[in-house]
């Protein structure tokens, strides 16, 4: 991410401007960013505060109210939610949630800092689950039972026993929820409205401009403006500036997020039994039940807009069809570009993945293992629209290879690498002691070793790996679209190198989804949404028997 | 008055494998009973059958009846039934808080108390388990900073504080080395008018505890 320092440097850039001032207006050269810095932390405010609360009840209720038999299913389902490509969830904001608010604040359009929030609510519900639940079952039964043979409700267990334990790894799930948040482009691009220098005056302008059009520091990452500026100069600079300062914010997020993941001591505080136990107890399971049917009802609810309103990808000749016109047509050069950036991507990701992998797991020292581990986490919690800059500058500008698949494909494999990476990790990791021992103690030398042994038990985890990578960079919008991709005129395949760019299905969706007057648009856009889904569903799909394979080898 | 602990034909199963039982044993009110067996006969199993805490899959049939609650009604009032009956486990697990918090655990839930009274009686539990005059000057101090001996110990009060009517001990003294052991010994020797129900793999332990003795491997 050098390129964010060398570009804020190349133009002279006035910080003190940039982090106190409200206003830009780039031809008048002044850049102020206090109002995207506003607009993306109100929006990631209204997101964590409706998802907090559900995603700790949902996690709760996962592993300790439902069934123990029914955990495992239980939270794949939650997780559903984080297959669903970040555009699917912009459209169904332009489709749902801005005339929603439209109609509950009275204002026009809908367009605001409140219909994004409510998006980025649901996208980051499954990882706030999915960390919560690593926390929650990371408490030891022997704890519950001692709670539960005091003569503690199932509710009382949790919460002076169990939370009490887990409750710093909970924290770190928002923490990393809010890094998601604070990252994400496309969807919130779509229903934000991008409207520059909006500053709240008051506490009561607070809420009268979450009803308003805002703009977020990735919004405007992702607005022309970026192309515009060329890749010196002071406007270049003031974006770097701008990616410097999320950069900043979602690293630390993410480091202090992974950091906590560990429990530690808890205080608890004397206090005399509350009124009605057994009432408690039931109402409070009730609750937990309700709040675990919302992510279930949110992936029903989007599988069957999509569905419906994507009914045209149910004819084989919407496949097959080159798109026409600015609106009209199939999706055959989307589906192509989509499946060629995804598969070079993959070739990329594999061996750089599995080589990373091996060298934090056996070669490195302990210390330098767990660096790496950071820096892995941290380069997955990257928003991929840096990542979209990061390319534009070094491929498409300073190689001068304008767009080209192959940059594309570059920038979606740095999405895919950090799975493979962790996932590799793991299989290797979880290779018993006893076999490691009994190899080692046979003489093999580290490399042999690492080959024969540690290699056969790693390859699960690569595979899975990259398939769940290759799902969330099939989803991609954001890297491609200054990159790799344009909307009319790209061959289905391409040829040579430079300036060979291709079409894909999410920037596909994005730029009709901006259309969103035109009822066609529309129609293609869902269609192209349905065939996302399918792509990145079968994606992860094949990799359930990978990880299944996985565990059973595991232990 | 019905028997404290009444088990007729208890078998537990974990999917097709029968792991206890038939078993069938009374122990009355005021009476103590060792249940002896060697590793793997089910003893602790059969423990946490009589409060209803059997982790799945594992599942109990028969008759068990336990200070006249039948546990396995499904309309039994089970956190109600633990609070009379009170299980301690083989591993002493202490919570992540002070000594005098992990003591009061269970009474500061159960019973609606004042807070001196809470205090009263969770103090008191501290010397009925034979752990006051090693705590009694760090009481705020955390649990976790106490020996392998103690910290049964501080389970053992964290039952009585419940001033139960039954207590359920599983391989009270397995953690412990042979000094810790006879301090533990003697102070389940100590509570002697409570009604209680050993487990333990070590006969001569259960000789010295308790007045009668069911061997799971002959039942």
């Amino acid at each position: 991410m050098a390129f964010l320092v060398a570009g804020a440097a190349s133009g002279s850039l006035d910080w003190g401007g940039l982090l106190t001032s409200a206003v830009w207006d780039a031809p008048r050269q002044r850049f102020g960013a206090t109002a995207m810095i506003w607009g993306t932390a109100a929006v990631a405010t209204i997101a964590l505060a409706v998802a907090a609360p559900v995603g700790w009840a949902v996690a709760v209720a996962v592993n300790e109210v439902a069934p123990p038999r029914w955990r495992r299913p239980l939270r794949s389902g939650a997780e559903l939610l984080a297959v669903v490509p970040s555009i699917v969830f912009g459209l169904v904001g332009v489709a749902y949630v801005r005339p929603f608010v439209a109609q509950v604040t009275g204002v026009a359009g809908g367009d605001s800092l409140l219909a994004a929030g409510l998006v980025l609510a649901v996208m980051v519900l499954p990882t706030i689950v999915a960390v919560s639940v690593d926390a929650l079952a990371a408490v030891p039964d022997a704890t519950r039972e001692a709670a539960a043979a005091c003569g503690l409700t199932r509710t009382e267990v949790v919460r002076s026993a169990v939370l009490p334990q887990a409750r710093r790894g909970m924290r770190a799930a928002v923490l990393l929820g809010l890094a998601r948040a604070l990252g994400e482009t496309v969807a919130v691009f779509l229903v934000v409205g991008r409207a520059d220098g909006r500053l709240p005056r008051s506490l009561g302008g607070v809420v009268d401009l979450l009803a308003r059009p805002g703009q977020t520091l990735t919004t405007k990452l992702n607005g022309p403006e970026s192309v515009l500026a060329g890749t010196t100069g002071a406007h270049w600079a003031a974006l770097c500036g701008l990616g410097l300062v999320l950069l900043a914010a979602v690293a630390a997020l993410t480091v202090a997020g992974h950091g906590r993941r560990s429990a530690a001591p808890a205080r608890a505080r004397l206090r005399g039994a509350r009124r009605a136990r057994a009432g408690r107890d039931r109402a409070a399971r009730l609750l937990l039940w309700a709040a675990l049917a919302l992510p279930f009802l949110a992936v029903a609810a989007i599988a069957l807009v999509a569905a419906t309103k994507g009914s045209r990808a149910l004819d084989p000749g919407f496949w097959w069809a080159a798109a026409e016109g600015a609106s009209g047509g199939g999706i055959r050069g989307q589906l192509a570009g989509t499946a060629v950036l995804v598969a070079v991507a993959g070739l990329i990701a594999a061996p750089v993945g599995l080589g990373l992998g091996l060298l934090m797991s056996e070669y490195a020292s302990p210390a330098a293992g767990r660096w790496m581990r950071t820096l892995t986490l941290t380069l997955g919690g990257v928003p991929s629209i840096l990542l979209g800059l990061w390319g534009y500058w070094l491929f498409s500008t300073r190689l001068g290879w304008g767009k080209s698949w192959l940059a594309g494909s570059i920038v979606l494999a740095v999405v895919a690498v950090p799975p493979v990476v962790v996932a590799v990790a793991a299989a290797a990791g979880a290779l018993p002691p006893a076999r490691r021992e009994a190899a080692l103690a046979l003489g093999l030398r580290r490399n042999r070793f690492v080959r024969s042994v540690v290699l056969p038990q790693a390859v699960p985890g690569l595979v899975t790996g990259l398939l769940l990578g290759l799902a969330r960079a099939a989803g991609e919008t954001a890297p491609l679209l200054f990159t790799a991709t344009v909307f009319n005129g790209a061959p289905v395949l391409p040829s040579g190198v430079v300036d060979s760019p291709v079409a894909s299905l999410p920037t596909h969706i994005f730029v009709l989804a901006q259309d969103a007057a035109d009822p066609e648009a529309l129609r293609v856009a869902w269609g192209a949404a349905l065939a996302l889904i399918v792509v990145a569903g079968l994606l992860v799909a094949a990799a359930v028997p990978a990880r299944r394979r996985l565990h059973r080898s595991g232990g | 008055m019905t028997p404290a602990v009444h088990l007729k034909d208890l078998v537990v199963r974990s999917g097709g494998r029968t792991l206890v039982g038939p078993l069938s044993f009374r122990l009355d009110r005021g009476a103590t009973l060792g249940l002896q067996g060697p590793s793997g006969s089910g003893k602790s199993t059969t423990l946490r059958a009589l409060v209803g805490l059997l982790p799945p899959p594992l599942e109990a049939q028969g008759a068990v009846e336990v200070l006249g609650v039948d546990v396995r009604s499904p309309s039994a009032d089970l956190p109600g039934l633990r609070a009379r009956a009170v299980l301690v486990g083989q591993t002493p697990m202490v919570f992540p808080a002070s000594i005098l918090a992990n003591a009061a655990f269970g009474l500061r839930h159960v019973a609606r108390i004042s807070r001196d009274e809470l205090r009263r009686r969770t103090e008191a539990a501290l010397v009925e388990a034979g752990l006051w005059d090693e705590v009694a000057d760090r009481l705020h101090a955390p649990a976790d900073q106490l020996s392998v001996g103690q910290r049964q110990r501080l389970c053992l009060a964290r039952a009585l504080a419940l001033d139960p009517e039954l207590l359920l001990l599983d391989e009270p003294t397995s953690a412990l080395d042979p000094a810790a052991t006879r301090t533990v010994e003697e102070t389940i020797t100590g509570i002697r008018d409570r009604t209680v129900l050993v487990v333990s793999h070590d006969q001569d332990q259960l000789a010295r505890l308790c007045a009668g003795v069911v061997d799971l491997a002959q039942a």
